[in-house]
């Protein structure tokens, strides 16, 4: 040991917890931990020398005691990652996700006192780690076979996937697999934030009459404010659909296939403390999200009139039926129709 | 026997941890526990259900706040934000107390969300009870500590850990949270007289007990909240009952968690060793001794799954989506 004169004893507490941690959460297990650079250049240690800071017991080595606190450390919060993400772990296998569970934690180490935190990066991660687009293209991906398994543990390493294996059963191949796992890991996270964010829970919503009240001459500059719970996703995978499909199928069962890519959107809220999602079309993703971004309804409306393949009369009886479901969806908090005079709400 | 000065704080009698898994439970059956202790990071920053039943909860029954996240032994600075909002918490649910481990959870700015141990110096201890007072000024209320189980003992260690608590308690002024279970726990880990332990640390400043099950892997046990307690642990409650001349106790179980009337019915056991005449007859069947001569289903299971075993599991919350 190179600190403090060499005594176990007079080792600075920073310096002994600092190691301890390094030592307790290295992706290679405890030896390896101790022999990190980091390690060593807090306590320096000869392999086989652990003893000379941890304490054997009558049955464990120093080595297997720290391992204990090793092994619940990547056990405890790859089972909380796959609480915040059961439909990517189901998807992917236990293998499949821990591993890429065990790549994000490397990456991204917990920095808050709750484990409600844990899993915010997540898709970020995968994101950055995915593998490049050219070599997923026209992937099959079948997390249950083996070939697609060590397509994920190489994921995980950072190398692209091996050359697409001959479609097997399905008979759709998957292209840009990575973007449907990522997908609905934005999925899952969302869902996780409006359970437990802020909701609108013992208030009212904006009711249809509250909407139909407003003067049409003023209809035009009126602002609708979405609930605070109301999250809007687009994804290049319809992952809110296979969410549905997974959730009723058993756990017994078969995860169902792999949807092929399609652009798609979805509405998330939340009432009576349960989240509730919505397929959206597009232009009433892009119509809800001006809406959120504080736009008066005119504009809002304006910024999506030019859509391809809208015409007008079709959209204003649209517009119609889309207002009428979301207002009885509860996804708008209030309606200001005078914008130059926040107080005056309905 | 009667030794009742706990800082204060009431004797709310036998209770069990709230887990997400028994809040419809609780909600509609009203059950007749005396009282339940929640885990404080699972709602400090809840906006949504948890946090709504808790409130509810809290308005029925008495609530005592035990938190994770801590990290008093930690050489980080004290966490003012984690420390606003606990005390925020504590503000609209009114706990009897608050609680937290002797341990710390993470350095360098991370949380490992485990309850690391200390080397037990004098030097650490100076650390922790100059933390321990900066926290009870904060909060404005005296703090309990908890006795964790550990894995581990460090070579530079020059006091007992019951040392180490007692001096803490009284140099700090705190209370404490004697977990019978970690004491049973961290004695065979580390080969220590377990009733030493419990008859060392200072009576008076005993606040609360815990109970819990533990998984013995034959080489060490593990602390996974996952079992019936055993018996040596209620050997060792009813000597920590009659020291303390009693006082609140709570069943933790947060692995393979039974229906509520079950959970609920373990503690109540408690009843049977604390009653008169404390009799070690009075000892139930089928908690036995963890060392192989009598061993439980319970404990078998234990055994078969020890690969799995994870000391003190995190309860955590899970999104209700439709």
């Amino acid at each position: 040991m190179k600190d403090a004169g060499a005594r176990p004893e007079a080792m600075q507490l920073t310096q002994l917890q600092r190691w301890f941690q390094t030592v307790v959460t290295h992706a290679e297990g405890v030896e390896a931990g101790a022999c990190s650079e980091e390690a060593q250049r807090l306590i320096q240690l000869a392999p086989g020398e652990l003893e000379r800071v941890i304490t054997r017991s009558r049955a464990l080595t120093a080595a297997e005691r720290l391992a204990i606190y090793a092994n619940a450390y990547h056990t405890r919060l790859l089972e909380c990652l796959g609480e915040v993400f059961p439909m990517l772990k189901r998807t992917l296998g236990e293998d499949g996700f821990d591993g890429l569970a065990f790549g994000y934690l490397q990456e991204y180490p917990s920095r808050s006192y709750t484990l409600n935190e844990l899993g915010r990066h997540f898709p970020q991660y995968l994101e950055q780690s995915r593998p490049a687009p050219e070599d997923a293209q026209s992937a099959v991906f079948d997390p249950s076979a083996p070939e697609d398994a060590a397509k994920l543990q190489e994921w995980n390493e950072r190398s692209p996937p091996p050359q697409p294996s001959p479609p097997g059963e399905r008979e759709t191949p998957m292209e840009n697999w990575p973007d449907f796992l990522i997908d609905l890991a934005r999925l899952e996270w969302a869902i996780y934030e409006v359970f437990d964010g802020p909701g609108i829970e013992g208030r009212d919503p904006l009711a249809a009459n509250q909407l139909l009240a407003i003067p049409p001459e003023r209809w035009e500059g009126a602002k609708l404010a979405p609930v605070v719970c109301l999250q809007l996703l687009a994804t290049r995978f319809p992952v809110n659909d296979y969410y549905t499909a997974l959730r009723r199928a058993k756990a017994a069962d078969a995860v169902p296939i792999i949807p092929s890519a399609e652009e798609s959107f979805v509405a998330l809220t939340r009432r009576n403390f349960v989240v509730r999602r919505y397929n959206l079309s597009r232009v009433e993703f892009e119509l809800l999200r001006a809406l959120q971004a504080d736009h008066p309804i005119g504009e809002a409306i304006a910024s999506i009139a030019p859509a391809p393949g809208i015409e007008f009369d079709q959209l204003a009886a649209q517009l119609q039926l889309w207002f009428r479901n979301w207002t009885a969806e509860g996804f708008f908090q209030s309606v200001s129709i005078d914008p130059s005079n926040e107080g005056e709400r309905i | 026997m009667r030794v009742e000065k706990r800082l204060g704080y009431p004797h709310l009698g036998l209770g069990v941890g709230l887990r997400t898994v028994h809040f419809d439970y609780i909600l509609e059956n009203h059950p007749s526990v005396d009282w339940f202790e929640i885990i404080s990071e699972n709602f400090m920053d809840s906006r949504g259900r948890p946090r709504h039943i808790l409130n509810q909860i809290a308005e029925r029954y008495p609530v005592v706040m035990h938190g994770v996240s801590l990290s008093i032994g930690s050489t980080d600075p004290l966490n003012f934000e984690y420390l606003g909002k606990l005390k925020a918490l504590a503000r609209e649910i009114h706990p009897h107390w608050i609680s937290d481990h002797v341990c710390w959870t993470g350095v360098a700015g991370r949380n490992t969300h485990d309850l690391l141990p200390m080397p037990l110096t004098d030097a650490s201890l100076k650390h922790v009870v100059e933390r321990i007072r900066t926290l009870q000024d904060f909060l404005e209320r005296p703090f309990v500590l908890e006795n964790p189980s550990t894995y581990v003992g460090f070579t530079g260690s020059t006091l007992s850990e019951w040392e180490f608590i007692a001096r803490m308690a009284e140099e700090a002024d705190c209370g404490l949270l004697l977990d019978v279970n970690n004491v049973y726990v961290s004695s065979v880990n580390h080969d220590f007289d377990p009733e030493e332990f419990i008859r060392s640390v200072p009576h008076e400043r005993v606040v609360q007990f815990h109970l819990a099950g533990h998984t013995n892997c034959r080489t060490h046990l593990i602390d996974t909240h996952d079992n019936h307690v055993v018996d040596p642990v209620w050997k060792l409650y009813r000597l920590a009952h009659q020291l303390t001349g009693g006082v609140s106790t709570l069943l933790e179980w947060d692995a393979r968690i039974p229906p509520f009337p079950v959970l609920h019915a373990e503690v109540l056991k408690a009843k049977r060793h604390i009653g008169e005449g404390l009799a070690d007859t009075a000892i139930s069947a089928g908690d036995p001794e963890p060392d192989g001569a009598s061993v439980s289903e319970g404990e078998i299971a234990g055994w078969v799954e020890e690969e799995h075993a994870v000391p003190h599991p995190l309860h955590h919350v899970a999104a209700v989506v439709e």
